[in-house]
């Protein structure tokens, strides 16, 4: 029997591309059909990003990129439009743009319980598409309590920071890696896939995989 | 798909890079749009009469 295949992810939970990229994995994995491991690692695009930053997405792209309030809005629709595309209904106006250190931390609270896709999911989704705060500890509690954690031990688990190491171990390798920009996928310790691709890619890159695994059990025989 | 309970490896390998280099990704705090997503969508918009 096969090993499974290790695919490494690092991703932030504000980034569009990460959750269109993880539909679109997560598609290749199926078309795919052997299988394959998946860990999560955190990312942080923007980590001096206020948590209650004042003002919406298209503000966020005014004031902090310079961006022309109509082509702002013009690549906000873009996104929404591929998004919708791989069935994720992203709804813009409700987002709450923020700092995302501490739902990284929840990533890796849910991690050490065996339960780290689930919340990673769970929180894309609070950000994108149910418009939910996901800077904030109080939200992130209510979040994680509704997944079925223990309120007492996720509010302490935040408020002590007792994850932040993972975080910045997370982003140090992500460093070593010469990672700049996600979505990013390591696949088996030697592949790197960059961005939102497209299903076939992640399918075709796991099937080459299997086939050197193949080929190298071969010429050990 | 499961979900990994193991470590990344502590010793890091220079990658391969595979797939499309002009994939959408977000780097620093800008997500940029590829020039074929841009086109994907108004292809898309002419398919729904919307444009």
């Amino acid at each position: 029997m096969n090993e499974p295949i290790k695919v490494d992810i690092w991703s932030d939970v504000q980034c569009p591309w990460c959750y269109i990229g993880k539909r679109k994995f997560e598609a290749g994995a199926a078309a795919f059909g052997g299988e394959v491991e998946v860990e999560y690692h955190s990312f942080e695009l923007a980590p001096d990003t206020p948590v209650d930053f004042a003002g919406s997405p298209l503000d966020y792209l005014a004031e902090r990129k310079g961006i022309d309030p109509a082509q702002a809005q013009q690549m906000i629709e873009r996104v929404t439009s591929i998004a919708a595309s791989v069935g994720l209904d992203y709804d813009y106006d409700h987002v709450h743009q923020t700092n995302t250190v501490i739902s990284h931390e929840l990533i890796h609270f849910a991690k050490s319980k065996g339960r780290q896709l689930e919340m990673k999911e769970r929180l894309l989704k609070a950000y994108f598409v149910n418009g939910e705060h996901v800077g904030r500890i109080p939200d992130l509690v209510e979040i994680a309590t509704e997944l079925g954690f223990d309120r007492v031990e996720v509010t302490d688990a935040l408020e002590s920071h007792r994850f932040l190491s993972d975080v910045k171990a997370d982003v140090a390798l992500a460093q070593e890696y010469g990672i700049q920009g996600v979505p990013f996928f390591v696949i088996d310790g030697k592949y790197g896939v960059s961005g939102a691709q497209e299903a076939e890619t992640f399918a075709n890159v796991l099937t080459q995989v299997q086939s050197e695994r193949t080929e190298s059990t071969k010429d050990s025989e | 798909m499961t979900e990994a309970m193991t470590a990344p490896l502590p010793i890091v390998q220079p990658l391969q890079q595979l797939g499309d280099p002009t994939a959408a990704a977000c780097e620093g705090d800008f997500c940029a749009i590829p020039e074929h997503h841009s086109q994907a969508v108004v292809n898309r918009k002419l398919d729904d009469d919307a444009v």
